[in-house]
């Protein structure tokens, strides 16, 4: 602390000598002025004294037969004048500090805590929405808003703050770790979809081969030979008068588990012919520079290549977690290449066409279809080769549609009626 | 005979002093030497500096002088109240 009282009012370092220096100190401390770091250096003393003391020693000295010179000037009024003259030096820390100031009233960063089931991007989109963005102004953000928009907008979230921390927004939610169980709402809507009533339909010509119905009536059996489009289990429940005639029809939605077999057939055509891609090797490195839409090529020259593949990376500039800056970097490779014509071998073939069987049976298996029946063939031709597949599927080939509202017989109510 | 008169005065003084429970230091002008270590010495009430080297630092207390023998003695500052010395102190002797 005195260190630096001492450095603003300045101080001076100064060389005694003479007669008698220990009574020059004395004379000093009587006089009140503060004399530190004194040191002997066996003809002379050296010691550091205020700019004020240092006027007043004119006496002293005099009475004491002894001599001053200044060394060294230290301190804040000393500095001051030095300054001054390094003007640019000055204008820069000005303009530094200015810039410092200005760049204080943004945000620079974004940062989210607290979000496990909520992704950053989500989170940040949604910020965006609602213009909160990197490089926006303090004064622009809406705190207590946003902190209400986050909780209503995302019924996960059940706590939400908000701070600025500098130029860093941060985010903080607390998430809902409940487990949401179904809400009243939702059983509702299952209930009207009960009142309405749900058919199971076939969505492929075939047979049924398997059948078992939960809920509904079937309207067809095992073995029976359906069509595309065709009811296999009604949603709508007839409830019989005591004359086996239909009451009236309750709804449900059908439920019921049905594999329909049926045959396909698929032909896979592939040509022996290719072309290739062959490589000179001949490569050239292209430097990138690229502001927005725009780009620049750094390197000098055009890349003389006829043919050429082009790949590379492109990188964008960024300060912090959140903010990028539309300026790009990047390194290009063109690389030359000739197209051959080339004739698969009998090998090549062979595999290629293994392959694509491959491929049609993941697809068959990723469905859930079973194959109980298949017969592939291959026709070898001189340009091209063809895969013949015929296959006896088993699929669960039903969707469910709305059931059409049955209509009860108009004598029926009016015999109702007339009973009552 | 006015010496002895000066001492019996100083005598009274003291006890003085000593019943009221008056600080020593100021009343009787005494030197306050706090060290610290060997490496510190801070002095409060004294009157001057008598010498001033490298190995001897010797001041003048009220009623007797302060001698700091050491090696590469040095005072930090030096005020009209109080002064601290740095440096390696050997021995302090009042005569």
């Amino acid at each position: 602390m005195l260190h630096w009282v001492q450095y603003i009012k300045g101080y001076v370092t100064i060389k005694v000598w003479g007669y008698s220096t220990e009574r020059f100190l004395n004379l000093c401390g009587n006089h009140d002025i503060l004399v530190w770091d004194i040191e002997n250096h066996g003809d002379y003393y050296t010691m550091k004294i205020s700019v004020k003391g240092f006027f007043s020693l004119k006496t002293l000295l005099k009475k004491t037969g002894t001599r001053a010179s200044v060394l060294q000037r230290s301190g804040l009024p000393f500095f001051v004048p030095k300054i001054k003259r390094r003007k640019i030096f000055v204008i820069g820390l000005i303009i530094c500090l200015f810039f410092w100031m200005l760049t204080a009233r943004f945000i620079w960063d974004i940062k989210i805590e607290g979000n496990y089931s909520l992704t950053e991007d989500v989170l940040m989109d949604y910020l965006k929405s609602q213009g909160v963005h990197t490089a926006m102004k303090k004064k622009e953000l809406k705190i207590e808003e946003l902190e209400m928009g986050l909780r209503e907008e995302y019924d996960m979230i059940t706590w939400a703050s908000l701070r600025v921390d500098g130029t860093t927004l941060v985010i903080q939610i607390r998430e809902n770790e409940m487990p949401q169980y179904d809400s009243p709402g939702q059983s509702t809507q299952s209930s009207d979809s009960e009142k309405n009533g749900k058919d199971i339909v076939a969505t492929k010509d075939g047979m049924i081969v398997y059948m078992i119905t939960r809920k509904g009536v079937p309207q067809a059996a095992i073995g029976d030979v359906v069509e595309k489009g065709q009811i296999l289990v009604s949603g709508a429940v007839p409830i019989y008068n005591e004359d086996a005639t239909v009451r009236r029809y309750q709804y449900y939605e059908a439920d019921a588990d049905i594999r329909i077999a049926y045959e396909k057939s698929l032909s896979v055509e592939k040509l022996t012919a290719y072309q290739e891609k062959v490589y000179s090797g001949r490569e050239k490195k292209i430097l990138l520079f690229g502001i927005k839409e725009k780009e620049w090529s750094l390197s000098a020259g055009r890349v003389s290549y006829e043919t050429y593949d082009v790949s590379g990376d492109k990188n964008q500039i960024q300060l912090l977690d959140h903010l990028f800056l539309p300026v790009f970097y990047g390194i290009k490779y063109a690389r030359e290449y000739t197209m051959t014509e080339k004739i698969h071998t009998e090998e090549e073939m062979q595999k290629i066409m293994e392959g694509e069987w491959k491929k049609i049976l993941q697809t068959l298996e990723e469905k859930g279809v079973q194959i109980t029946e298949k017969n592939v063939t291959i026709n070898k031709n001189s340009d091209k080769w063809i895969l013949n597949i015929r296959m006896q599927l088993v699929e669960e080939a039903v969707k469910t549609v709305q059931t059409a509202t049955e209509q009860i017989p108009d004598t029926m109510s009016e015999e109702e009626a007339t009973v009552e | 005979m006015r010496k002895n008169a000066r001492r019996t005065l100083s005598r009274q003084k003291e006890i003085i002093v000593e019943s009221l429970k008056l600080p020593k230091d100021s009343m009787l002008g005494a030197s306050i030497v706090t060290v610290t270590g060997n490496r510190e010495a801070f002095i409060e009430n004294y009157k001057g500096i008598l010498e001033y080297t490298k190995e001897s630092i010797v001041l003048q207390g009220k009623n007797c002088k302060i001698a700091f023998q050491g090696k590469k003695l040095s005072i930090d500052y030096y005020t009209n109240e109080d002064m601290k010395i740095g440096g390696m102190i050997e021995n302090v002797r009042y005569f």
